[in-house]
């Protein structure tokens, strides 16, 4: 018999939840205790176990859909176990009711029971039913800004805003601009997210893997371009860091905080040494790991590396982690590159998407205060590379107006430095090509 | 022809002139004296002492005590007598000295003027006037100081205004006059002193039609009589925080005018009711109602609000008395509140 | 007991302490609508009033019999009639202020003061308004069989209300220990009894319903004593109710905004030569009941009464803005 997997009811008035990612995909292996989806409330996003091993069958409700408590959203077979015909209709308890979702529809012998709107105890106000109903978007997407959460006219509206950055969003990334930016909730299947207090996913591949550290104000998805340029085959570990990405907020005190939990998270997910990869703040982290945990790196690959010098763009830092919108933001994300004019508003649309939950920002602004009071780089990590024994490759961009090249001559002798022309201080997004070819060769 | 449109008759005034809502209510009597032999005014003390609120003064003097009729201290009769001359071929305007004293005449106005019309199967007209001083905040207690509209406006038959300036309140008496059924008018205490400009001549406002007193887009404030005037002030105080509020006077209880705030509330999304009767069943609650009922329902932002008398007759200290009733702070926090999506 | 003619009937009837304690609550009523009147101009008082001066005789000589179980109803001009009842003049001072010490917490003000321990059912602001709850009062007694009886105060103004007659019908019929006390002062509001009732005397109204009715001098106290003594005996005997009229007058506008353009300045002060209690403390000094200086303390005792009653209305404190709803209905013992 297969096991059912459910929408668990995880708070105490909580009626329906939003399945908002799958961390496994159907027919992949999943251990009990392992993260199996993420779900949305009213009040908070969590993740939700694997209630027994097994391959993942059946899946039911896609990311997006509003599911009743108890309603079941997929099946774990046993190895080798047959698949079965689904359970005659999904429970009659719930009320089954089609909601108008931008998500292909599904035959609706296989829904799982989608609670309409209008049903249970959801607060909103007419206007904002309406337009929900108008624009086809449920409403259990939205967070409400009212009294007790009510979702009020703004809300939509704000929801039905996002949606739209997100359809530019991805139809800017499907015209190769010179820089990409992925948006989170479109993780391609072959990634699986590792259970952990960061945001780690992976994909399989063959060989050592390389574990991915992105920088400030930015997140793994940052990564796409260069994973692009990469080989095919190439196992990746992303790892968001805290306060970033889909990471959950967390304070810090300062970078060893940040360093800890990057090394906590490491020493759970790599299964081995791995190469490792960092850009920016990344590259410091990184670094500091090679110098934690030494026999764990195989190679160490940092690109416009933190920590080699005092001298930042505090200005542009603050700005980044500030900017509540896209034009706000643009202006701050020019000077990430050496080429202002391959900043699309659509880019800045799509990075300010990322970067939508104002609690994330407020995290970040207080991280920068921590990090660089002043606008100056408060940890020094010049010992560390000293320290470093794995091969050390180091990539700086000429025209990097947020670190300037000429910290990397703090680097001893052994470490092959890359200075490219007519880059700044995103290599990785305005040049993945040579960037991917300098770690390729590197990695061997 | 149906009684809506004979009541619009000549509106062509032109000229104003500064008169107090007292004055403007003794214009139009005076206009309708001269104008119609058949209209006469009954009332306790409306004739040497000029009725408690000094309406009528010196009236007598112009039109004698045959016109301008003292009455004994006789509500449900001198109401009764009103309804009788209605119905014979006189057009009496009938003045209560405090709408509370209405009570005393339900039975005239509520059993016979309402119906009579419909009773004898549209065969007969009972176009008589009652005017009535109402509303709180002079320290006359429980007994002098009630607002009766819903009660009134409960009634099938009768229409009831409550006129909030001068010129509403010439314009509201002369139509009510010219109305071919019984018609109610509130007139609030607190206003006989407001003045304004008021068109000189015969003119009516529609009864049954509202008065949009200030436009504005974030909330909807419907009111009556004082209310409105509380609500006016609200909506200054609160523009200057940025909150455009769009006040609605009702002026008319029953018909009330569905259209009008039913096109605010799809524009504003936002509804207040302000008004000084008990607010439990109250015009507040119709308001609502209807739109709840309307296709204005898909366009409410927030729970519909509401600001009325409190559950209690009229108390005579002075700070429970204004605790009461509505005031501009209360129709400034809850309109804020709701424009700022915080009800 | 020998009956003397020339000697009034309050003479008579009453101990010298009583007809002392009368004068007192006369100079009393005077006193403290002068007061509440002084208190209206310097803004202490809100609303309005109605002023009994001039009508002192009325409401003392018609409570002279009665004890705490008797009942009275009263009118919105009732500040002598619950004076007379033995209402404590500083708990009616702190109700013109508004206060919670006041007859009413502050809640009724000068139209609805009211004692109902001590029998005073309450001043009306309704005209009319008292009677038939009179009746229901005098009703009560007779079903208890209790021996107390009703007065119901009315003005000249209210014999024409429906409820007039509808209560005199009803007490009639059910023989009730009600005595309808009507004081005539000649006009409600502005309009002339002569003008507004069919009748010239409202006691002819009496007829109508089958119970005696009298109009006496209502200035003179002995002779309205003597018309409520009977009437009196004749509701406690189970006899029914009578109507008794006191034609008498007030001195002040009918309300605080009157400005006295129905009356002449002569009629007015040809009333005040009328004064019905110099014209009792002018009897009582004549019949040895007391001296002028005796008079003189009695008057200064009710001067001070008075300021007393001021200054501990001052005094008292609100009631609180959150109890608006308080009283509405009774508050159910948790
Ligand atoms: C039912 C009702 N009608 C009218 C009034 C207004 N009003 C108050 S006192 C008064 C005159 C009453 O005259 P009367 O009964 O003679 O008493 P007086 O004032 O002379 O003592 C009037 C018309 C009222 N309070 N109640
Ligand atoms: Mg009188």
């Amino acid at each position: 018999m297969p096991v059912e997997v459910i929408m668990p009811k995880v708070d105490m008035d909580m009626a329906r939840g939003t399945l908002a990612i799958w961390h496994v995909a159907e027919g992949e292996a999943v251990k009990k205790g392992a993260a199996l989806f993420d779900i949305e409330t009213d009040k908070a996003a969590m993740e939700v176990e694997a209630p027994a091993s097994g391959i993942l069958r059946q899946i039911l409700a896609q990311p997006g859909q509003v599911i009743a408590v108890g309603s079941p959203v997929a099946y774990l077979y046993a190895e080798g176990e047959a698949v079965v015909g689904l359970p005659s209709a999904a429970p009659e308890t719930s009320e089954v009711m089609a909601v108008a979702d931008p998500a292909p529809a599904i035959a609706t012998a296989q829904t799982p029971a989608q609670v309409a709107d209008e049903a249970g105890d959801l607060r909103a106000t007419p206007v904002a039913r309406r337009l929900a109903r108008e624009a086809g978007l449920a409403l259990a997407e939205v967070l409400g800004s009212g009294p007790r959460g009510r979702i009020q006219r703004a809300d939509v509206e704000t929801a039905l805003a996002r949606r739209e950055l997100k359809a530019t969003a991805s139809q800017a990334l499907q015209s190769p601009p010179i820089l990409s930016y992925a948006t989170q909730n479109t993780p391609p299947l072959e990634w699986s997210p590792q259970p952990g207090d960061l945001h780690v996913t992976t994909r399989k591949g063959t060989g050592t893997p390389l574990a991915m550290i992105h920088g400030f104000a930015a997140d793994s998805t940052g990564w796409l371009a260069l994973e692009r340029a990469l080989p095919r085959d190439l196992p990746l570990i992303r790892i968001d860091l805290p306060s970033h990405g889909r990471s959950p907020l967390r304070r810090l005190a300062g970078f060893a905080d940040l360093a800890k939990a990057v090394v906590q998270v490491f020493d759970r997910v790599a299964e081995g040494p791995v190469h490792l990869l960092g850009h920016s703040l990344g590259g410091a982290v990184a670094l500091a790991l090679s110098d934690i945990r030494p026999r764990q790196v195989r190679t160490l690959s940092l690109l416009s590396p933190a920590g080699l010098g005092p001298e930042i763009d505090g200005a542009a830092l603050n700005g980044i982690a500030r900017a509540s919108t896209a034009d706000s933001l643009a202006p701050w994300l020019k000077r990430l590159t050496a080429r202002p004019d391959g900043i699309s508003h659509d880019f800045a649309k799509a990075a300010m998407l990322a970067r939508i939950d104002p609690d994330l920002r407020a995290a970040q602004q207080e991280l920068a205060q921590v990090l660089f009071p002043d606008g100056v780089q408060a940890f020094d990590l010049t010992a560390a590379l000293e320290r470093v024994t794995a091969p050390t490759l180091m990539v700086w961009g000429r025209d990097d107006r947020i670190l300037p090249w000429k910290q990397a001559l703090a680097a001893p002798g052994e470490v092959a430095l890359h200075l490219l022309r007519g880059v700044g201080h995103v290599p990785h997004m305005e040049d993945p090509d040579t960037v991917a070819a300098l770690i390729g060769r590197h990695l061997k | 022809m149906n009684a809506q449109t004979q009541i619009t008759e000549v509106t062509s005034p032109g000229e104003t002139r500064e008169m107090s809502y007292a004055e403007a209510i003794r214009d139009a009597m005076t206009i309708a004296l001269d104008r119609d032999p058949t209209v006469i005014l009954m009332g306790e003390d409306i004739g040497t002492y000029g009725g408690a609120f000094q309406v009528t003064l010196d009236l007598i003097d112009k039109y004698g005590p045959e016109r301008i009729m003292d009455t004994p201290i006789s509500e449900l009769g001198g109401a009764g007598v009103a309804v009788g001359a209605a119905l014979t071929g006189l057009k009496p305007i009938f003045e209560f000295q405090f709408s509370d004293f209405a009570a005393l005449a339900m039975e005239q106005i509520v059993n016979q003027a309402a119906k009579l019309r419909y009773m004898l199967g549209g065969e007969a007209a009972v176009p008589v006037v009652f005017r009535m001083p109402a509303g709180s905040g002079t320290g006359a207690a429980a007994q002098h100081s009630q607002s009766f509209e819903a009660w009134f406006g409960h009634v099938p038959g009768l229409k009831v205004v409550q006129p909030s300036t001068p010129e509403d309140a010439k314009g509201l008496l002369l139509a009510a006059l010219a109305d071919p059924d019984p018609v109610i008018v509130f007139e609030h205490k607190l206003l006989y002193k407001m003045k304004g400009q008021v068109p000189t001549g015969y003119y009516t406002t529609p009864i049954g039609k509202a008065a949009i007193r200030r436009t504005g887009d974030a909330v909807t404030i419907v009111a009556s009589a004082i209310m409105v005037h509380r609500a006016l002030e609200a909506a200054t105080k609160l523009a200057a925080e940025g909150i455009e509020v769009e006040v609605i006077d009702l002026r008319s209880v029953r018909p009330i005018d569905r259209d009008t705030i039913i096109a605010s509330v799809k524009k504003t999304g936002k509804l207040l009711c302000v008004y000084e009767g008990v607010r439990t069943l109250g015009v507040g609650a119709e308001i609502s109602a209807l739109i709840a009922e309307s296709e204005a329902f898909d366009y409410l932002d927030a729970p519909i609000q509401r600001l009325g008398g409190a559950e209690a007759p009229i108390p005579y200290n002075p700070d429970l008395e204004r605790a009461a009733v509505p005031q501009v702070a209360d129709i400034e926090t809850v309109a804020r509140r709701l424009a700022k999506g915080e009800v | 007991m020998t009956v003397q003619d020339n000697i009034p009937f309050a003479i008579r009837h009453f101990s010298p302490a009583a007809l002392r304690e009368a004068l007192r609550k006369m100079h009393l009523i005077r006193l403290f609508e002068e007061g509440a009147e002084e208190s209206y101009m310097r803004g202490l008082i809100h609303g309005t009033m109605h002023l009994s001066i001039g009508q002192e005789a009325s409401a003392v000589a018609t409570c002279m019999e009665l004890t705490d179980a008797d009942k009275i109803t009263s009118t919105h001009r009732g500040h002598g009639h619950c004076i007379a009842k033995g209402a404590d003049v500083g708990r009616m001072f702190a109700e013109f202020f508004g206060k919670e010490t006041g007859y009413c917490h502050g809640r009724g003000g000068s139209m609805h003061i009211a004692d109902v321990k001590t029998g005073n059912l309450g001043a009306n602001g309704i005209v009319g308004g008292g009677l038939p709850i009179a009746v229901g009062a005098a009703l009560t007694a007779k079903r208890l069989g209790r021996d107390d009886v009703t007065i119901c105060f009315f003005g000249d103004g209210a014999n024409n209300e429906g409820a007039f007659h509808e209560a005199l019908n009803m007490a009639a019929i059910w023989k009730l220990p009600v005595i309808f006390v009507c004081e005539n002062n000649k006009y409600g509001m502005s309009t002339p009894a002569a003008y507004a009732t069919a009748v010239p005397n409202i006691a002819d109204r009496a007829a109508a319903y089958s119970m005696p009715g009298v109009t006496v001098d209502g200035n003179d106290f002995s002779a309205v004593a003597e018309a409520l003594h009977i009437a009196i005996a004749r509701a406690r005997a189970g006899d029914g109710p009578s109507l008794v009229e006191n034609l008498t007058y007030r001195w002040r506008g009918h309300s605080k905004s009157d400005r006295n353009r129905y009356r002449t300045k002569d009629e007015i002060e040809d009333w005040m030569t009328r004064d019905p209690i110099a014209r009792f403390r002018a009897e009582l000094i004549a019949h040895g009941v007391l001296d002028t200086a005796e008079a003189e303390a009695v008057e200064a005792e009710a001067k001070q009464a008075v300021a007393d009653g001021v200054d501990f209305a001052k005094a008292s404190p609100a009631p609180g803005i959150g109890d608006v709803t308080k009283f509405v209905h009774a508050e159910v013992a948790a």
